[in-house]
């Protein structure tokens, strides 16, 4: 009997609830933010795969956030703080665990393969030498485009900071730029 | 120490220059502290200098042309057992199902079982998952559409002796066929 073809019938009743609500919103989010998030964590963390991994982080803590709480509103900076967050996370892992090449010229081989500037090659150089607070700093105001109030408010710290961090990051990407024109 | 404080502030006012949002006032405190500091003029430079090597920021963002293939996005799966998780949860529900036809044979083996939306969700993003790319990611996460938010599916399970699925056949169809394939695709890897 147990042979004989056996019949299971299962009716799935759906309510539009908060979890199609969360979905909705989150792949609004998804189609709106998703290359320039992407980049910026690329930027952050210099290697396209990790970014990948981090950028599909990012929007699924989103869609729990908004699965927990449809109604909440999600702006694009809680985005880029999430971003912030998972990366720093990520290179503090990764200078424990050494699990990727940290060397500058295996960087810049992977680089120019996907860029055509030198600038963009360049800078990517210097974000690698840099504390991932500088990088951040750097990255959200001249990158991302928030004013040095804006990045403070989404890193949890002072405006002042973030223009330090700016200063000091510039320091590092001009000294790798002279570096680079005396080789 | 005072060099340093000013030094310091320095740092603040040629970020601010950077960043497009230093006044006046601001501008020429830099230029005065620079008159007094070497090694600032050294390491960081005047105004003009600043508003150079800033740019090369805006110039490698607007030349990246880097696109990130979102197709492939992997995801890490917030959990490790989350996949196995869900695995398990649907062997249960095979499981009850089993158990059900097994107890009323005599009678027309219907089990109407509930499921939430968000189990609905969870099915579609595990059948979506291709093991192992790499340890603990997955190659896709799907959302459900929110058209899709209310459907009903039957299907039927054909098991063979040992009680194990070897066909899962869509009776009335969810009206998405991939949602459709999804919840078999889920039943068969249950077991």
């Amino acid at each position: 009997m147990a042979g004989s073809g056996m019949r299971s019938t299962l009716e799935t009743s759906v309510a539009m609830d908060r979890t199609a609500i969360a979905q909705r919103r989150t792949e609004v989010l998804v189609l709106e933010h998703q290359t320039k998030l992407a980049r910026y964590l690329r930027r952050m963390v210099g290697d396209a795969e990790v970014a990948l991994d981090l950028t599909q982080d990012v929007f699924l803590s989103a869609y729990r956030t908004l699965q927990a709480d449809p109604a909440r509103e999600l702006r694009v900076g809680w985005l880029y703080r999430a971003a912030t967050n998972a990366a720093i996370s990520f290179m503090r892992r990764r200078k424990i665990l050494h699990v990727l090449p940290l060397d500058r010229d295996l960087d810049r081989n992977a680089w120019r393969v996907d860029e055509h500037g030198a600038e963009s090659v360049d800078l990517q150089a210097a974000l690698a030498r840099l504390p991932v607070e500088q990088t951040a700093a750097l990255l959200m105001t001249s990158y991302a485009g928030y004013s040095s109030s804006e990045a403070a408010q989404i890193l949890g710290t002072s405006a002042d900071a973030v223009r330090q961090r700016v200063c000091r990051a510039m320091k590092t990407l001009r000294h790798v730029m002279n570096e680079d024109s005396n080789s | 120490m005072k060099v340093a404080s000013n030094c310091a502030t320095a740092e603040i006012l040629a970020g601010a220059i950077a960043l497009g949002e230093a006044g006046d006032e601001q501008r020429h405190a830099y230029r005065e502290h620079l008159s007094t500091c070497r090694h600032c003029v050294m390491a960081i430079g005047g105004e003009r200098e600043i508003e150079r090597v800033i740019s090369i920021v805006a110039q490698a963002r607007d030349q990246e042309r880097w696109q990130p293939d979102l197709r492939r996005l992997r995801a890490r799966v917030p959990t490790p057992g989350y996949a196995w998780k869900w695995g398990a949860g649907l062997a249960a529900v095979a499981a009850v199902f089993v158990v059900a036809i097994f107890a009323t044979q005599r009678h027309t083996p219907v089990v109407v079982h509930s499921v939430a939306t968000s189990d609905l969700g969870a099915v579609t993003a595990f059948s979506t998952q291709t093991f192992p790319q790499r340890e603990h990611r997955a190659e896709s996460l799907a959302f459900t559409p929110a058209e899709a938010a209310r459907s009903t599916i039957t299907f039927e399970v054909k098991l063979d002796a040992r009680g194990e699925p070897v066909r899962c056949t869509v009776v009335k169809h969810a009206g998405r066929a991939s949602l459709d394939a999804a919840v078999c695709d889920a039943v068969m890897r249950a077991h």
